[in-house]
């Protein structure tokens, strides 16, 4: 079997994303993230070594106290302070040309025809090489930024994201015909206004009347990327995702995560190949073994332990600066993120996880270090454990992904473990080969014609 | 000394903007207006150009129905389809050095968390050359997108303007302290939380907004505050916290007045004549004979669409002028039952030969016609009656603006009218030749950092 994997370099518009500390080292250029030039330069970087998308993730707030309050996240620099990620990626089309841009938002950030707009915008400009991930906000401190007294809980936030998705979907495939637009120079008539239509959308949260004001983009509905893995995110996943970023500790829960989400895809009549998985990993590469081991030793020295723990309980919701190593932590109850919870227990292969196995766990985390053929081994792995992407974890901005570029992919190549030349078209065609625009078995695909009057009068 | 004038160039995302149905002209690459490409280029001509910034109008509905309907502001692509505007400028600002860029972005569109970091992503971005055109929303349609049911009403709206500011002052003057990023590597400290501060914002509009702001203070912190009301109200919030005003007088005399009444409201806040610079929008039209003015100025009148300016005109006013047919004399008017702000347009007009058709677009259109010369001549009398800055209007893009750059600015440079070199700095520094980055100590940006911050500082 030669399928190959699909690599998206899984960064952020801040100077400590995932790997903490590691801004002081002077390979850490994620320090200069205020300046575009560094996402340029990393964006042409990635196109240049093949890398199929550059992944922004994000959060509207700060994470979860520790040690009783936020003074640790900004000294550490962890995730705050922290930049908008969508308004970069038009400085990265121009400069690029088949990588994909995919951005992180949630609900509660804005209205969703103002949304649909930017993301439109941007699947225009970019010739359509939009992602969005969407998340449902998991941070307290978020929710209290947009007016509301806490976090909602985690199923009610399902509920919204579902509202949300439903507005965007009329917009992006409903609103417009695809040949709404003539551009007729000898005529003068642009569009042909009998082709647009107003979507006339009230539910519970949202009232929107359109038509939307963006003409059809490559793509229409961008790339839809989803990471929630319990039991409600996993089913929002399998109904509207194309791609899901997991964070499995090995390739067996990988399968088994794969399989029953896959499964679900297919309980909601699309095929279970319509969803990618993207697994989350790191890489330390060196050339002989014992390179390996010591770029490995000089990271654990400059990772910061703190940070890592501290990031795991504000995704949580629960201050872990107060417990001692051994605490069971599988007992905890949150309204926050419910990933990280189930992953902790996978990894400890059912036994109670404590405070200890967290921090272990969360500084090797699901890195993979190696010589380039022993990285190939796993990578194999993973990739026949059903995994269809790499979402690249960075340690430093840019050299992780020049190291994993100069030194990983082409014995990848070799291995047809990694694709040769970019396949011609949108970021979606390039991801599944079937063309520009969602399968017509994808929710947003019922709202395809549904607001021509003809329609709206054989409904009736 | 004469003040010099500054240079914007006023453009929209979409195929047209003031002039409608010059788009079907083929020297022009409006309906390229998705292509970023058209963009950078734009930026870069402008920057050549020594233009001080590139305005970009908004609006976030469709027009109010012209003969009934909004077909034809869709066949004329007027202001329909419409992308977002501040996605363009990381492109652009990539591209350039030295180009400021004025956005708009209504007070309806998204909550002013999500804004005031997506404004300090770009002021960082651009190392800080971002103006903010701050509008409230006069389309029916907008209101109804953005679920408010129905436009809220003027004073409303602009109470909630007061409020939305507020908070985004609270966020970019009041949550950051200027000595609150270290980047100390050595100490492993990237800012000290110490001197970061929740805003704990409760208001009548946005009811609770917590913070702290996401990002660390961008280099002019308040983007420049560029407003446009010409109502009482709106007039008195641009004298509190405009920096620039976009005014739209019909005659050099007219926008005198209107600058001087501003100027005396500004004054009573507290704030001095010189800090608010006016810009009028005009066109040009230059030949280097007047042989050549009279052909182009034949040419514009030919693809001119008089049903464009009147379905414009007649949706910003709120009213459907498509009930005058467009070739009926001003002089039959009197069959028609017009309201009275269309009547007193009708008295002004010098020329009751006129149709109707030929009085809406001679209204939208204050156009300059001749040798550079003569435009040179003009422009003095503008700025005579007070007027800092002139927004360029164009007929086609870029070539109006290649036009104006090439045979215009030299002789307005040999003048000393316009600037022959960039001033050093933010865009705030450029515009007001001397000031600094921040909002000056008068404005009430500059209040809210006080007021938030001396504290904070006393306390620490």
């Amino acid at each position: 079997m030669s399928r190959p994997l699909h690599f998206s370099a899984f960064v952020m518009n801040t100077a400590s994303h995932i790997t903490h500390g590691l801004w002081r080292d002077p390979r850490g250029e994620q320090i200069d993230f205020n300046d575009l030039q560094l996402w340029v330069s990393l964006a042409k970087t990635l196109e240049a070594g093949g890398f199929d998308a550059i992944f922004f993730a994000d959060v509207v707030g700060l994470y979860g106290d520790y040690d009783g309050g936020w003074a640790h996240h900004a000294r550490l620099g962890l995730q705050i302070p922290s930049n908008d990620p969508l308004v970069i990626l038009s400085a990265l089309a121009s400069h690029t040309e088949h990588l994909g841009l995919a951005f992180t938002a949630g609900p509660i950030q804005e209205p969703p025809f103002n949304f649909a707009r930017r993301v439109a915008t941007l699947d225009h400009a970019s010739q359509g090489r939009i992602a969005w991930n969407i998340v449902t906000s998991a941070l307290e401190n978020g929710w209290r930024n947009f007016g509301h007294d806490g976090l909602l809980a985690h199923d009610d936030r399902y509920r919204w994201a579902d509202e949300y998705v439903d507005v965007l979907y009329k917009l992006w495939e409903g609103s417009w015909e695809d040949d709404a637009l003539l551009a007729d120079r000898g005529s003068g008539v642009y569009a042909d206004p009998t082709k647009i239509h107003k979507i006339h959308h009230v539910s519970e949260r949202y009232r929107v009347e359109g038509p939307f004001l963006v003409s059809p983009s490559p793509q229409r509905t961008p790339l839809l990327f989803q990471a929630g893995s319990s039991k409600v995110g996993r089913d929002f996943a399998a109904r509207n995702a194309e791609a899901q970023f997991i964070v499995a500790p090995d390739p067996e829960n990988a399968r088994t995560l794969i399989e029953d989400t896959r499964r679900l895809v297919e309980e909601h009549g699309r095929h279970r190949d319509d969803l990618k998985f993207f697994q989350g990993l790191s890489f330390v590469v060196g050339s002989t073994e014992a390179e390996v081991r010591a770029k490995e030793a000089d990271l654990e020295e400059k990772i910061d332990i703190d940070g890592m723990i501290s990031h795991f309980g504000g995704s949580l919701g629960v201050d872990l600066g107060q417990y001692e190593p051994d605490t069971p932590i599988d007992t905890i109850h949150t309204e926050g993120g419910q990933s990280g919870l189930a992953w902790l227990r996978e990894s400890t292969g059912g036994r109670t996880p404590t405070l200890g196995d967290l921090v272990r766990l969360r500084a090797r985390g699901t890195r993979v270090a190696g010589t380039p053929e022993q990285i190939a081994d796993r990578l194999a792995l993973w990739r026949d454990a059903g995994v269809d992407g790499i979402n690249v974890v960075n340690a430093f901005i840019p050299s992780s992904y020049e190291e994993f570029i100069d030194h990983v992919l082409p014995v990848l190549r070799e291995r047809g473990l990694a694709r040769g030349e970019y396949d011609p078209g949108t970021l979606r065609h390039k991801l599944f080969g079937g063309g520009d625009r969602l399968p017509d078995r994808h929710p947003a695909a019922r709202y395809r014609g549904a607001f021509a009057p003809s329609a709206t009068a054989v409904a009736r | 000394m004469t003040d010099r004038l500054r240079l914007n160039a006023f453009s929209m995302n979409c195929v047209s903007h003031i002039h409608h149905g010059q788009w079907a002209r083929p020297d022009t690459r409006q309906t390229d207006y998705h292509d970023l490409d058209t963009w950078v280029d734009l930026a870069r001509l402008l920057e050549r150009g020594k233009f001080d910034a590139l305005f970009l109008a908004d609006v976030i509905g469709t027009h109010h129905p012209y003969r009934g309907s909004r077909d034809v502001t869709v066949h004329e692509g007027m202001q329909i389809p419409v992308n977002d505007p501040s996605l363009l400028i990381p492109a652009m600002a990539y591209a350039t050095e030295n180009l400021g860029f004025a956005f708009t972005h209504s007070v309806l569109q998204e909550h002013p968390f999500t804004f005031a970091r997506r404004v300090a992503t770009l002021d960082h971005l651009t190392d800080g050359r971002v103006a903010w055109n701050i509008v409230t929303s006069y389309l029916e349609n907008a209101a109804r997108n953005l679920g408010y049911g129905t436009l809220p009403a003027h004073a409303d709206r602009y109470r909630r303007a007061e409020e939305y500011l507020q908070v985004v002052y609270e966020l970019l003057e009041g949550s950051w302290e200027d000595d609150a990023v270290l980047r100390d590597v050595a100490g492993g400290v990237y800012a000290d939380p110490a001197k970061i501060h929740d805003i704990d914002h409760q208001g009548e509009f946005y009811p609770g907004v917590i913070g702290p702001h996401l990002c660390e203070p961008s280099p002019q912190r308040t983007p420049v505050l560029f407003q446009a009301g010409a109502s009482d109200t709106g007039r008195e919030f641009a004298a509190r916290h405009a920096e620039a005003i976009f005014i739209a007088g019909r005659s050099p005399a007219g926008a005198g007045a209107h600058v001087r009444d501003v100027r005396e409201r500004a004054a009573r806040h507290g704030r001095e004549p010189g800090d608010i610079l006016f810009f009028q929008p005009l066109s040009f039209i230059v030949g280097g004979t007047e042989a050549e003015v009279a052909r182009k100025v034949r040419e514009v009148d030919e693809y001119a669409s008089p049903a464009g300016y009147a379905s414009h005109m007649g949706g910003a006013m709120g009213i459907d002028l498509g009930e005058i047919p467009l070739d009926t004399p001003l002089g039959e008017l009197g069959d028609y039952n017009v309201q009275a702000m269309v009547k007193g347009l009708i008295e002004s007009a010098p020329d009751q030969r006129w149709t109707f058709g030929d009085l809406v677009r001679f209204s939208a259109d204050t156009r300059v016609s001749g040798t550079p010369e003569q435009i040179a001549d003009e422009l003095a009398l503008w700025v005579d009656q007070g007027v800092n800055g002139i927004n360029v209007m164009y007929y086609t893009t870029p070539g109006s603006f290649e036009d104006f750059i090439e045979g215009v600015v030299p002789v307005l440079q040999d003048r000393g009218l316009v600037q022959r070199e960039y001033a050093p700095g933010t865009l705030r520094e450029k515009l007001t030749d001397g000031g600094g980055p921040r909002p000056d100590d008068r404005h009430p940006a500059s209040g809210v950092r006080r007021e938030r911050l001396a504290g904070a500082s006393a306390a620490g």
